[in-house]
């Protein structure tokens, strides 16, 4: 049992979580509140990820942030190391690639806010943000929970853009879902069975927590 | 033109004029039929909608919306009331209460929030949550957290409408009392004429989108500016009275000048008035006849009141008189019964008219 | 107040989360830990990944304060991800060529370019298979034979040589349709394994393997068939510790190391 892989998954998935809660928390008001005629391209480019082949994203990140690009080499001017095949840059490919989790969920959820809450808290003196945080968002806990849920385990099953970005470094890129590629390829079926196990184990668990939660009643708990 | 609140607004279905004095009595009802854009209207004075170009909201003599100007809603200090409460459904009353008062400093928000509560009839409900409210209360305590800021202009949107019969005329009386004491100037949105009778002192009606009279209720009952008008309110006699008397079932009621005396019937399930409570008298012209005085012997009709013909006028198949009895009287009868009866400006005539046709509706000045 | 109480709760979970993000320098921080020794970072060609274990080994009798951190996979492959700047040490290879083509970008010094072993051909299929590797080359051309899996001869060096040595023998066109291409050789070698490939044509090294040995028959392919596989390696310029990667390099080249490549089926260099 690769423990060293399972803890590389396990930070990396809790930290792209806590990164992409804070971004789509607000990109997600912005989409479902904005007046402006062109968020529905914005709302097409987030859900990119969900429809492009994991190759696909990989390779642009890697062009992106290869150590011949100018961000890559922005980065290693800045911290001496490169940015792909490192854990920073897995995290910038996990966080992309993890985008519409993270986000759709929660348009969903504000999307079912009644609209008249929002004119209220506005007539009431809140500005933009105001609203965001004190009417929709204590009113999309079912899909900000969802969102985190969602998040957390799609990163932890990312394969594709893990190895094409991360480079499968054991202790820095090499992930659970990595290691059990490798044990595979080193004819080593009891450690990938054994990952592989602990995986699904994870899934289950993950998955009936948000179940669990989504059934709470009380406002901004029905489903989304 | 400080002083009072200008719109000239077009948007959707909306093509209207109004100018609404700031001060003076408070309660301005925009009334009309559904779709009349009535709402549509509010919207644009509360800053939610933006009115298309060329249109004008001024308030004093700040401008609220105008070509290249939208102040929004959260900058105009106004309160507003939506037809079901809206109330946030996450927070307990006092903190829904409380929500629009950032402004104010922390150690002071309590204070407020009682005194907003207590102006609305709503002190009881403190620290209760919004799940456990019924819809008049719930509409009491979206009327304290819109007063809470202490806002310059007061918006209501169908305030009763969405409330059982028993509950709106209860609240119906509070409202006004509220309104009056908390002296922010009120515009108010309403498809019910008995509750713009209760409410307002100004009526402005909208129909279409446009703004075809806007006057005192008892004018603009009483003497709608055209046919579409009248079409909306009917013709009505709208007049102030105080009652004097209550038993047997019935209430006595003096009006105009105090010399003329009406009997009412006591309404069973509405709100009880009695001696000393300022009321509007409302009676249909539909339900007035009119007799030549002589005539002797005991009838059922309660009310017999012996006037002067100020004016006859056709009106389509009816023809229509107003009588004054110590207060104005609008009575519609048929064209042969104006020929029998050989009715012209200044005949003498007795209008009968039954107790039950005599409408009280509260209306505390 | 509930609304007060959310917004205490949402500090909370701010400052959580900067505080683990704090530590998202990574499991593995750029800084080295100089109290767990160096780690040299290699990448190695999947065939000598078994090969490597007991290189390891070796490493860790010799230079207890040196520790290898391996990934295997396809030599082109790292040859592209070099260039991208994955921060490699050592770069094991199974073609001699791509060294000198990382001298050639700057990415190494020819100094350090050094050969260590010449890899062989194996006809390998598992236990179940319906072929008999005795056959040759030749037995893939039967109908029985179903798949046969080879390393990507578009970037691993033994698919290439695979392919080659299966058009000299005369069978490529039969057996061309039932190719079934691993990503790196030690991936077609599982498919053998697993019976999801009736046969394939890997590296001796990996059916050496102790793991592999019970797994499945092997005839040697015919050295003729095919260029021969010369595999060496180079200490990369871009790593951390050139000194430990090279002394690395020493023990794989050492007697002992030999003495390992050996039992692996690698000949010497030349």
């Amino acid at each position: 049992m690769d423990w060293q892989a399972v803890a590389v998954s396990a930070q990396l998935a809790l930290v792209t979580t806590l990164i992409l809660l804070v971004l789509a928390v607000p990109l997600a008001g912005w989409l479902a509140f904005s007046r402006r005629r062109w968020t529905v391209a914005a709302e097409a480019v987030v859900a990119l990820p969900l429809v492009l082949p994991p190759t696909v994203l990989g390779y642009y990140l890697l062009v992106a942030m290869g150590a011949r690009s100018p961000v890559g080499r922005w980065w290693q001017e800045l911290t001496g190391s490169t940015l792909a095949f490192s854990f920073s840059g897995l995290l910038v490919a996990s966080v992309l690639s993890s985008l519409p989790f993270a986000v759709q969920p929660l348009l969903a959820a504000y999307g079912g806010v009644d609209g008249r809450l929002l004119e209220a808290s506005a007539v009431l003196g809140r500005g933009w943000w105001g609203t965001l945080g004190r009417v929709a968002l204590p009113l999309s806990r079912a899909g900000l929970a969802t969102a985190a849920v969602l998040t957390f385990a799609h990163t932890v099953g990312e394969f594709g853009v893990v190895l094409m970005v991360g480079g499968n470094i054991p202790g820095v890129t090499r992930t659970a879902s990595i290691s059990v590629y490798d044990s595979v390829q080193a004819f080593d079926q009891v450690a990938a069975g054994r990952t592989s196990l602990l995986l699904l184990g994870f899934s289950l668990v993950v998955l009936t927590l948000t179940y669990t939660l989504q059934r709470r009643g009380g406002p901004g708990w029905a489903r989304p | 033109m400080s002083g009072s609140l200008t719109v000239r607004v077009r948007r959707h279905v909306v093509d209207a004029e109004l100018v609404v004095p700031l001060k003076g009595p408070p309660v301005t009802a925009l009334f009309g039929p559904s779709g009349a854009g009535k709402t549509t209207l509010l919207r644009c004075v509360a800053g939610l909608e933006r009115p298309d170009p060329g249109s004008v909201v001024v308030f004093g003599d700040e401008l609220w919306s105008g070509d290249d100007r939208h102040v929004p809603a959260r900058s105009r200090r106004v309160g507003l009331l939506f037809q079901d409460h809206a109330l946030f459904p996450h927070l307990d009353v006092d903190a829904n209460v409380a929500y629009g008062l950032r402004g104010v400093p922390r150690s002071l928000r309590g204070e407020r929030v009682a005194e907003a509560l207590a102006t609305a009839g709503a002190g009881h409900l403190a620290g209760r949550r919004v799940r456990e409210l019924s819809g008049g209360e719930a509409q009491r305590v979206a009327l304290a957290r819109a007063l809470a800021p202490r806002p310059r202009l007061l918006l209501l949107d169908e305030p009763l409408s969405a409330l059982d019969t028993p509950t709106r005329s209860r609240l119906r009386v509070d409202l006004r009392e509220v309104l009056l004491r908390s002296g922010a100037p009120t515009l108010l949105v309403s498809h019910d004429r008995t509750e713009v009778l209760a409410l307002a002192d100004r009526v402005a009606v909208v129909v279409g989108g446009r703004v075809l009279q806007v006057g005192e209720p008892a004018e603009v009952f009483g003497r709608p500016a055209d046919a579409a008008v009248a079409r909306v309110v009917g013709v009505e006699t709208a007049a102030p009275g105080v009652v004097r008397s209550r038993g047997d079932g019935v209430l006595g009621v003096e009006v105009g000048s105090g010399a003329c005396r009406l009997t009412a019937v006591e309404v069973l399930g509405e709100t009880a008035v009695g001696p000393g409570d300022q009321v509007l008298v409302c009676i249909r012209a539909e339900d007035v006849a009119l007799e030549l005085p002589g005539r002797a012997g005991p009838s059922s009709p309660r009310n017999h009141l012996p006037g002067t013909v100020t004016a006859v006028a056709v009106d389509g198949p009816l023809v229509r008189v107003d009588v004054d009895c110590g207060f104005p009287l609008a009575a519609y009868i048929t064209r042969p019964a104006r020929e029998e009866l050989g009715l012209v400006p200044g005949s003498a005539v007795v209008a009968s008219v039954k107790s039950p046709a005599v409408h009280l509706v509260p209306h505390p000045q | 107040m509930t609304g007060t109480r959310r917004g205490g709760r949402l500090r909370w979970l701010l400052a959580i989360g900067a505080l683990v993000a704090s530590g998202c320098g990574g499991p593995a921080s750029s800084a080295p830990d100089p109290t767990a020794g160096t780690v040299v970072r290699v990448a190695a060609a999947s065939d000598l990944r078994f090969a490597l274990e007991e290189v390891a080994d070796l490493v860790a009798r010799e230079d207890p304060d040196v520790e290898l951190a391996v990934t295997c996979g396809s030599s082109g492959q790292f040859v592209q991800q070099i260039g991208n700047g994955a921060p490699f040490d050592l770069f094991l290879s199974a073609d001699l060529a791509y060294p000198e083509q990382l001298v050639e970008e700057g990415l190494a010094e020819a100094d350090d370019v050094f050969a260590y072993g010449v890899g062989r051909l194996v006809l390998w299929v598992g236990e179940e298979s319906p072929v008999d590797p005795g056959g040759g080359l030749a037995a893939l051309a039967d109908p029985a034979v179903r798949t046969v899996a080879v390393a990507n001869p578009e970037h691993a060096p033994y698919g290439r040589a695979a392919v080659e040595a299966l058009r000299a023998a005369g069978v490529w066109d039969v057996v061309e349709s039932k190719l079934v291409l691993g990503e790196n050789v030690s991936q077609a070698a599982d498919f053998v394994r697993s019976g999801n490939a009736d046969a394939g044509v890997v590296a001796l090294s990996l059916a050496l393997a102790p793991s592999a040995e019970a797994e499945g028959r092997w005839a040697e392919v015919p050295l003729e068939l095919f260029r021969p596989l010369e595999q060496g390696g180079v200490v990369l310029a871009g790593a951390r510790d050139p000194a430990a990667a090279r002394a690395v390099r020493d023990v794989l080249l050492g007697e002992d190391g030999r003495a390992v490549l050996g039992s692996y089926g690698f000949s010497p260099a030349d």
